[in-house]
């Protein structure tokens, strides 16, 4: 079975993209930081890796380009509602969406999504990364 | 040292009045004098020919002959002569003329001048020779006739001059009045502006050369002011305008930073409500009221998402906005095909699209939903009733001339709608912010409109007035071919 890990800040969003995976026949693992995930990662090899990009501590930019260092077979999707860091106070040139998810694309992600995501959109590019029947 | 200051009409008649009562008395005695002498002259002159005359009469002719022809003589002389006394003293015996005053006394020399003696009388004593002897004709002439002439010279000389002193008086005020009436224009007018009234004109009528071009002058100095004065209001003016944009556009960043914060919380809300309910909706046992239910909360979650969407879309967190050359005249057209099917039929479109315009660096997707929602602010501005949607699209030169030509392309959208008050104008583009009422919008599509300029680095501005509609321009730099590249003006 193919492992999964899920790497968000927002309890809801984890658990709610891990049971559309389990569903689909996956296991999953959740992580609500990317130090954590790079751990959890270093003691249990996974397939895939899907991040969110805004997290506290580690941002998920940093965090992709650890795991394509360190772990260079593992596939990434990295998803992003957009928004700013923290959004506290004026910052005059808010970071788009579209930006976080190039940088992500930059940093190695093998597909970006933007949140809020549907269901087909997510199998879709967990299967396209892991190949169809891997379930 | 204190110095009296009066009006220029005082100043001149005090100075013509003191000028003459220095000039006047001087010219009076001067005058009399020649005056008085000449009558003097005259009437000793007159009385020394006389005298001469009758002389000779007595040396040439029979007058000493007989006693009463030498009185004839002397009656004569008086008579005709104006002589006051006549006498002739001959051989110890004088005559005198029986018509002459008795009680004169007889001189013994012609006296030397008029008045001389101070007895009113001019005496002459000429020496007679006759017949070869000596004898004395002496005659007194009356100076009093002479003295009430030389008066009457004088009084009338006194009268004229004081004619001519009051005339000269008359002359000077009405000239200093006449002097002085572009001068106290000219301070009138000083005042006005003096009070920051520059619009009052110094238009001065003179024929002094000088008060002329000192009022020309004046004018051209006021001018010059105006000129100034307009300058640096249309730059107060200006920069109060830079001002509110600066203030509107950071209110707008604030509201579009907070909403894309918003945006960012409310996409990660809607993850576990779209998988959630996807999820359970898999299930195919779920039937009857509490599917249908939940498929009402995931078509709700869509709508939801849609509207982060048009909220990111004015925070510019645009999915990449794929700029390229296009041509807006084809995106107009393409937009008013599909506004056209929406629009009631009370709705009257009228279109102006010029033809020929360069092209613009823009995204066509965007540029139609551009024209789409200012098509459809348009006909919501006029309520359901009659009215004319009018777009349009022109080349037009963008620059202030300081930096040459800049070429722009225009796009604009007016209705004939209700027009919108200051307050309303000034948060137009703020998301949410709609005059509408509940569920005829969202508020969004003018903030959407805001962020898809500002993404093609567009400008764009709004006309109003009340109860006569909205005019909304975008306006475009244009791209232009230099060689075999093309670049964009700076808008």
């Amino acid at each position: 079975m193919r492992k999964i890990l899920i790497v968000d800040d927002e309890l809801d969003v984890r658990d709610s993209v891990k049971c559309v995976l389990n569903l689909a026949g996956y296991e999953v693992l959740t992580c609500d930081n990317a130090t954590d995930a790079l751990e959890l990662l270093g003691r249990t090899p996974m397939d895939l890796v899907i991040t969110d990009i805004i997290m506290p501590k580690m941002n998920g930019v940093q965090a992709i380009q650890a795991i394509r260092s360190e772990f260079p077979l593992v596939r990434i999707v990295a998803i992003s509602g957009g928004g700013n860091f923290g959004a506290v106070g004026y910052q005059p040139a808010a970071i788009a969406t579209n930006a976080y998810l190039k940088s992500a694309e930059e940093a190695g992600a093998h597909v970006v999504l933007t949140k809020p995501f549907e269901v087909a959109d997510l199998l879709q590019a967990v299967e396209t990364l892991l190949g169809v029947g891997h379930a | 040292m204190v110095r009296l200051r009066t009006s220029f009409a005082n100043y001149v008649t005090l100075w013509v009045v003191a000028v003459h009562i220095i000039l006047l008395p001087a010219l009076f005695f001067g005058m009399g004098y020649v005056i008085r002498k000449s009558h003097e002259n005259l009437f000793v002159e007159h009385a020394r020919t006389f005298a001469r005359v009758v002389a000779e009469e007595f040396e040439v002719g029979a007058a000493l002959d007989s006693r009463q022809r030498t009185e004839d003589l002397l009656d004569l002389a008086v008579l005709h002569g104006e002589a006051l006394y006549a006498e002739l003293y001959d051989r110890g015996v004088a005559t005198r003329s029986r018509l002459g005053s008795a009680d004169i006394l007889s001189p013994r020399h012609t006296d030397l001048g008029f008045g001389q003696g101070g007895d009113g009388i001019y005496f002459i004593v000429l020496p007679i020779v006759h017949a070869g002897h000596n004898a004395e004709l002496r005659l007194g002439f009356d100076e009093l006739p002479a003295q009430e002439r030389i008066h009457l010279a004088l009084r009338r000389m006194l009268w004229l001059l004081g004619g001519y002193l009051g005339i000269a008086i008359g002359i000077a005020i009405v000239l200093s009045y006449r002097l002085s009436r572009p001068i106290h224009r000219l301070q009138d007018v000083s005042r006005v502006i003096a009070t920051g009234d520059y619009a009052r004109v110094l238009n001065i009528s003179t024929g002094i050369r000088e008060l002329h071009d000192l009022a020309s002058d004046l004018e051209a100095m006021r001018r010059e002011l105006v000129g100034v004065i307009k300058a640096k209001e249309q730059s107060e003016a200006r920069r109060d305008e830079l001002q509110r944009q600066l203030r509107h556009r950071q209110r707008l960043e604030t509201v579009g930073t907070l909403a894309s914060g918003i945006a960012h919380e409310f996409n990660n809300v809607l993850v576990p409500i779209i998988l959630f309910t996807s999820t359970v909706l898999q299930d195919v046992s779920l039937a009857g009221a509490s599917r249908s239910h939940l498929e009402r909360v995931l078509g709700a979650a869509r709508r939801a998402k849609d509207v982060v969407k048009k909220i990111l879309t004015f925070t510019r967190e645009l999915d990449e906005a794929r700029l390229a050359l296009i041509d807006l005249r084809v995106v107009v057209t393409e937009g008013l095909n599909l506004f056209s099917a929406l629009a009631p039929p009370s709705i009257e479109i009228r279109t102006e699209i010029a033809e020929e315009i360069p092209l613009v660096k823009a995204d066509a997707t965007l540029a139609l939903h551009l024209v789409i929602n200012l098509c459809t602010n348009a006909y919501q501005a006029m309520d359901g009733a009659d009215g004319v949607l009018s777009i349009g699209l022109r080349y037009r030169d963008c620059g202030d001339g300081s930096l040459g030509p800049q070429p722009c392309v225009e796009l604009w959208v007016s209705d004939t709608g209700h027009g919108m008050e200051p307050d309303t104008l000034e948060r137009i583009f703020e998301p949410f912010f709609t005059t509408r009422s509940v569920g005829q919008g969202t508020g969004l599509g003018l903030s959407v409109v805001h962020g898809i300029v500002e993404s093609f680095g567009a400008s764009i501005t709004v006309e109003t007035k009340i109860g006569e509609g909205t005019t909304f321009r975008v306006v475009f730099p244009a791209v232009v071919r230099v060689g075999d590249e093309f670049i964009a003006a700076d808008a």
